[in-house]
């Protein structure tokens, strides 16, 4: 796999573009509809980016707001929340999609494409709410200096096999 | 003109206007270039001309208790055979007996065959009123009344215009003559095509209480005037709640839409009142080149309101803030600016077809030489899309069967090769269907997956190399795909990728569970995993709807090309490089 002598980091440039349908406590929403963008992983510490409140539209929101996160490997969801700003503090969630990372990581098309995707977003009881529409891009850099991360993604839906363990030799202490 | 808007959020939206409409050509808006480069290139120069046609009633039935009907009209075209297909439907009008709807349909005027058109009004319900109008089912609506008449009488009266009266139809018997319910005016106009769309920001300063105890609703309407005097609107803004200064969102208008950049037109502006009575607040006269000089002069033009002692100039004015033009480009100007086609092909062999040796198979090879369903199908459809393919070579597959001495493929070379699938031109097409036909044993299930996906990875590929390349993909099948939910998965896939795929039937099935996946005749497609198609790349067309020798099956196969084209294209700013 790919990952494996990969020096590179890798970071998305998520576009929130807009969202479809919204609603809160059955009603559509009318204001304060805002993102967060988080890579989900287990290890390194998550990656966090969200747009700002006053996006036009009501229940159709539009924030067209370019957000950053980085894309440790290892990660295989990025998790788009709609949440409801509320001046108490207490922002509730209108709606939450699992975007896996092999929708726009190593399909059919190249690693700089720009991707148009949407997704169904589903509430904290699991029903449908609403659709998100985002754009992503994948962009590497790659930087020397930073110690080589190892590790291979396994993708157990597809393999459904055992993880092999594979013996490393490398020269600098590893911090974990 | 009080009665053309009213009501609800669906009233409120604005019609006409907004980028969505613009320079798209999904069939009810503009006109299909793809379509016309086609037609020219076989010789039918002048024999076609593109029409708009617009719509308003008068004198409806009141269906509803409390308020007014809420009427929308549906048109269909009479086939030969009497089969009626439907063209377009307008938007609906709330609480109007007398409505002007916006929204108009384009028709191509063929002069040498008599096109019938049906038109039926229908009161739409009001639970109904925030659907999209395509997904209206019309049995859940009240009929309200139908004519019918032949295009040519539209064109040929000297004001283009036909007023007829509408009749409940011959269904409707039981009364011992037709109640009258009503009269209908279509218009005629022929299209202009034009790639320029202005975009505008207007307001409006200082516009006066009409009543002191209510609010005042501001919205605009934007109408053209004809040669005959009348006005036709064309566009409506958003309503803006409670504001006497307000700044409505930006309007697109192509100038296809309005006719030139000096043509007449009237900016009304009115109070929205939810009876459908909408109070003229003012009004004022000017075309596009004289909004555009406004805009640069940063002056306001005051309104003025018709009484009856002659026009009453108001203070309020309208400014125009922003003016920008911009040009829109076409199929055409990608195809010229570099862009290839690549057409391929996709062949049912699963065993619902028949046994290629019976004669009443969809696959038997007729030895006088008469084409079956799926060489007619191949030629008449290949022969329209080879024509925007560069380089006619074409991969191409067959699914569901057993090549020899294997399991069941569901995307095997057609060619019978192991490692390439390209055949030359149409007729390597069908040569290598005929011999494929010999070294394979029919099977099954239906399934459009493993296609489909394939397709996909080389329309991926292409971008790989960098390379300007849309695919189209063709799949002819005669029956219903069997896993309809990975059929729906891999085409959500694929949906964000320079790819449209054209579903074709062949036989006499039953193909309405096919439509399900034209998100033009239903909803958005949802993957299993809650990803949501990012565009309908998918069109399905019942080979039998496609008769030969008409203009109407190219239309009917090129109907949405250009537009899935171009979707794709503008999304990423991507423009022909010349």
């Amino acid at each position: 796999m790919s990952d494996m002598a990969n020096t590179h980091k890798r970071s998305l440039e998520v576009t929130v573009i807009s969202g479809e349908d919204l609603h809160i406590n059955d009603r559509p929403i009318k204001n304060n509809a805002f993102v967060t963008v988080t890579a989900d992983t287990r290890s390194s510490p998550s990656s966090y980016d969200s747009t700002k409140l006053n996006a036009p539209g009501e229940s159709y929101p539009f924030w067209n707001e370019k957000l950053q996160i980085s894309l440790p490997a290892g990660s295989r969801h990025v998790v788009i929340e709609v949440r409801r700003w509320s001046s108490s503090g207490r922002d509730k969630l209108v709606g939450a999609a699992w975007i896996p990372v092999s929708d726009f990581l190593g399909c059919y098309t190249p690693e700089d494409y720009l991707h148009f995707l949407s997704y169904r977003l589903r509430d904290a009881n699991g029903q449908r709410n609403g659709i998100v529409n985002i754009s992503v891009r994948v962009v590497t850099s790659s930087s020397s200096t930073s110690v080589p991360e190892f590790g291979i993604t396994v993708d157990r839906e597809k393999t459904g096999r055992a993880v092999t363990g594979m013996p490393v030799w490398y020269p600098n202490q590893c911090k974990s | 003109m009080g009665n053309c808007c009213s009501d609800d959020r669906g009233g409120r939206a604005p019609i006409g206007g907004t980028p969505a409409n613009i320079g798209l050509g999904n069939g009810n808006d503009a006109p299909n270039d793809a379509v016309h480069l086609f037609l020219r290139s076989r010789g039918y120069q002048g024999l076609f001309s593109q029409i708009q046609l617009s719509f308003s009633a008068s004198g409806l039935r009141d269906r509803d208790v409390l308020s007014k009907s809420d009427p929308m009209l549906v048109a269909y075209t009479r086939g030969r055979d009497g089969v009626l297909k439907e063209v377009g439907r307008t938007e609906v009008v709330l609480n109007s007996l007398n409505p002007k709807w916006i929204n108009t349909l384009n028709v191509t005027f063929q002069f040498e065959i008599v096109q019938t058109m049906l038109f039926c009004l229908y009161d739409v319900d009001t639970q109904f009123h925030q659907m999209e109008v395509k997904m209206l089912k019309l049995e859940e609506q009240q009929f309200l009344g139908e004519a019918t008449c032949a295009l040519s009488e539209i064109i040929t009266k000297s004001n283009r215009s036909l007023t007829l009266d509408l009749t409940y139809g011959e269904e409707y018997t039981g009364l011992s003559r037709p109640q009258n319910c009503g009269r209908l005016a279509v218009h005629a106009e022929e299209c202009i095509t034009s790639k320029t769309t202005t975009e505008m920001i207007l307001r409006c300063s200082e516009l006066e209480h009409k009543n002191l105890f209510s609010r005042t609703d501001p919205f605009l309407v934007i109408s053209k005037i004809v040669e005959s005097g009348m006005s036709i609107p064309v566009c409506k803004t958003e309503v803006i709640r409670n504001d006497l200064k307000p700044t409505w969102k930006p309007v697109f208008l192509n100038i296809q839409q309005v006719g030139s950049k000096d043509s007449p037109l009237v900016i009304e502006c009115f109070n929205f009142n939810s009876s459908g009575k909408h109070d003229l607040i003012g009004k004022l006269q000017k075309s596009l080149l004289d909004l555009e000089k406004l805009h640069s002069s940063v002056k306001g033009e005051n309104l003025v309101l018709p009484t009856a002692a002659g026009n009453k100039v108001l203070k309020s004015q309208l400014f125009v803030d922003t003016f920008s033009e911009s040009t829109q480009h076409t199929f055409l100007d990608y195809l010229a600016g570099g862009f290839e086609v690549n057409f391929m092909l996709a062949v049912d062999f699963t065993a619902s077809n028949g046994n290629p040796r019976l004669p009443d198979s969809l696959h038997y090879i007729d030895p006088s030489g008469r084409p079956n369903a799926y060489q007619r199908a191949i030629l008449e459809v290949g022969e329209v899309l080879h024509f925007y393919d560069s380089d006619k070579r074409f991969p191409a597959w067959g699914f569901g069967a057993r090549p020899i001495d294997g399991p069941v493929s569901h995307c095997f070379n057609l060619n019978g090769s192991s490692t390439y699938c390209e055949v030359e031109g149409i007729q390597g097409i069908m040569m290598a269907y005929a011999s494929a036909l010999l070294n394979v044993s029919l099977a099954g299930p239906t399934l459009f997956g493993p296609v489909i996906s394939h397709a996909a990875q080389i329309a991926g590929q292409s971008l790989a190399n960098g390379r300007h390349r849309y695919s189209v993909l063709l799949i002819i099948t005669d029956g219903v795909v069997t896993d309809l939910q990975e059929t729906k998965d891999a085409l959500v896939k694929a949906s964000d990728l320079p790819l449209s795929i054209l579903i074709v039937g062949v036989g006499g099935a039953d193909f309405k569970e096919m439509e399900i996946l034209d998100a033009d005749k239903g909803e958005r497609l949802e993957s299993s995993n809650g990803r949501v198609a990012t565009r309908d790349i998918v069109q399905f067309v019942p080979f039998r709807d496609v008769q030969s020798g008409e203009i109407s099956v190219v239309q009917e196969l090129l109907a949405e090309l250009p537009t899935q084209f171009l979707t794709y294209m503008r999304r990423r700013d991507i423009k022909p490089s010349y």
